[in-house]
């Protein structure tokens, strides 16, 4: 990072995706655009992928079509009338985008939902014992014994019905489920929201532990740039749908339109976007 | 005194027959939000097979028991793919109108097929007399609470203990979260459907082994609705025991009052219980998420 930053930031990383070499990605999305109810265009032409042992954020403020992105990836764009109209998402090798939700959870990618969304009448065992739905009862109490670790907490509250615990205990609990089927890919959408930093911390060094002890790979969704470039290797950042920028992390962390208005580190510059910034559009058209 | 014993029993028979309905109420409730109106009518088209079946092949015990659940399975997976799934996704009032449409086509199903005459279901044994002290019950009486006793105690155990009864009341609770811990929610809803007619069917079968076969077994339904109610919804076991509350209900009020009194008596009950506590009595009040 000693040379001109900002090319260092999308010269280099852009050309290394742009290379459409799927095979050394475990997850690749190509050109995808979501539709809601026929009509509503949440996605447009976005492309990016993870590969493995990685931590990739996608960053981009509420209503960027992050979420989207991770319901296509999951399957379930369907049970909100929204439909994947173009691209591809290739995971392992195979193209996952018209498979059912049950067979993506089968080929390995999991996902947290944004809001944790616990079986709330459930118990924490009971909804760990839900994460590892698709495996053998051996793995299972092979993958409990692993989640207990990374989570002691979650032990002494197996038996407590999971809607009554703390926001930060509900989130373990989240992750410790979709951890329960050994997953190839983690996706996570927005783990820190609401939750005090002591607890984010705690959550994101689980996260940093699972990528270096494990080699886990993780898809990290976040509005929390701050955090989420601390942990990535690469990120995303979205705006309206579409992929605006990326690049490594620690390169992203440093640029100036990323802390100007992602990072809240500049000078102030309400109502303003990156789209404004006149250097990024130059690059943008060099790029496509 | 000896009256008194005599009606809770009888009482508590007849409130088995309501229970094990409520159950199938419940269950097809909780795992996918329903309510089927065309739970008595699921009952009466299994009694009427089952009734065909022994007609055919004999009354034994075994063979009706074992075509009983048969029949109710299929019943139950021939609606879900036929009427219920292709409705996933409109509005949950639509879909609770076709289970209305469905109970109307099953009550002419059974006038079309056979008569709108009872006929004694041939099955003996379900009137033998039991003498226990001084009570005098019918072998089937003794049955059905003994069955509903058996499938109470199993389905706790299995909604408690297996996996995939945990992923039922995963999928009762947030089917869209079930998918996305590889829950196949289609197979879990159409499990459920046929476990629901096939208790149904068995409730069925016993009222008419009781009390003849007629097209107007039905009605068990609109009694053992209130009884769903009663026992909250979703809860499988409450909606049992709310079937064997208005059971005695009804039967001490026909017995000590009068008949109309017991027709209506399940209702002013459930409508005296849902004011004071509107999510039955063992129903589950939402869980506020944090
Ligand atoms: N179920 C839905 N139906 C219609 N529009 C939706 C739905 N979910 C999201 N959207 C729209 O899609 C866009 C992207 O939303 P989302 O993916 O949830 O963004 P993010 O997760 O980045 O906050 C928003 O404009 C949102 O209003
Ligand atoms: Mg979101």
């Amino acid at each position: 990072m000693t040379t001109d930053q900002h090319h260092s930031v999308t010269g280099g990383a852009v050309k290394s995706t742009a290379v459409l070499d799927d095979s050394e990605n475990l997850l690749s999305i190509r050109n995808l655009k979501v539709v809601y109810n026929s009509s509503i265009e949440a996605v447009r032409d976005v492309s990016l992928s993870v590969s493995a042992g990685k931590i990739v954020a996608l960053l981009g403020a509420n209503g960027a079509g992050k979420s989207t992105i991770l319901k296509g990836v999951s399957g379930v764009l369907f049970t909100e009338d929204g439909e994947i109209e173009n691209g591809s998402i290739n995971f392992r090798g195979e193209n996952i985008s018209e498979l059912m939700p049950d067979l993506i959870v089968g080929r390995g990618l999991v996902q947290v939902p944004e809001g944790r969304r616990l079986f709330a009448p459930l118990t924490v065992h009971e909804n760990l014992v839900m994460g590892g739905h698709l495996v053998g009862s051996k793995v299972l109490a092979e993958r409990l014994e692993f989640v207990f670790e990374l989570f002691p907490r979650l032990k002494e509250k197996a038996s407590h019905i999971s809607g009554y615990l703390s926001g930060g205990e509900q989130q373990m609990v989240a992750v410790g489920r979709a951890l329960m089927s050994d997953p190839k890919l983690l996706c996570l959408d927005e783990p820190s929201l609401g939750l005090a930093p002591q607890i984010i911390d705690e959550i994101f060094k689980v996260l940093r532990k699972l990528r270096d002890e494990n080699g886990a790979s993780i898809l990290l969704v976040e509005q929390n740039a701050h955090r989420a470039l601390e942990i990535a290797d690469y990120a995303y950042i979205m705006e309206n749908g579409r992929v605006v920028m990326d690049g490594a992390a620690d390169a992203l962390a440093n640029n100036r339109d990323v802390k100007e208005f992602y990072l809240g580190l500049g000078e102030a510059s309400e109502g303003k976007s990156m789209r404004d910034v006149k250097h990024y559009k130059r690059r943008k058209r060099w790029l496509s | 005194m000896n009256y008194l014993i005599q009606l809770t029993a009888t009482g508590i028979a007849i409130g088995a027959i309501y229970g094990l309905i409520a159950m199938a109420f419940a269950l097809v409730y909780k795992s996918t939000g329903l309510i089927n109106f065309a739970q008595g009518e699921v009952a009466m088209m299994v009694a009427y097979l089952t009734w065909a079946f022994a007609g055919q092949f004999g009354s034994g015990l075994i063979g009706v028991a074992v075509f009983t659940i048969v029949a109710g399975m299929v019943l139950g997976l021939v609606i879900e793919r036929l009427l219920i799934r292709p409705m996933m996704g409109e509005p949950i009032f639509s879909i609770v109108l076709v289970t209305i449409g469905l109970a109307v086509i099953l009550r002419s199903l059974v006038l079309l097929i056979w008569d709108a005459s009872p006929h004694p279901m041939g099955i003996e044994a379900a009137s033998e007399l039991i003498r226990i002290g001084n009570l005098n019950m019918r072998a089937g009486q003794v049955f059905v609470i003994g069955l509903m006793g058996a499938l109470l105690v199993a389905s706790w155990a299995f909604f408690r203990y297996s996996r995939y009864g945990i992923a039922m009341r995963a999928v009762a609770d947030d089917d869209r979260t079930a998918l996305l811990m590889g829950v196949n929610t289609a197979r879990v809803q159409a499990v459920a459907w046929a476990a629901s007619s096939t208790i149904a069917g068995m409730a069925g079968v016993c009222f008419a082994a009781l009390y003849d076969i007629s097209p107007d077994i039905y009605s068990i339904g609109l009694k053992a609705f209130p009884a769903a109610i009663l026992g909250g919804l979703d809860a499988v076991l409450g909606s049992a025991f709310g079937g064997i509350i208005v059971g005695l209900i009804e039967n001490m009020t026909g017995g000590y009052m009068s008949s109309t009194i017991k027709e209506i008596s399940g209702f002013v009950l459930i409508v005296g219980v849902l004011m004071i506590r509107p999510s039955g009595l063992f129903g589950q009040r939402e869980i506020e998420r944090v």
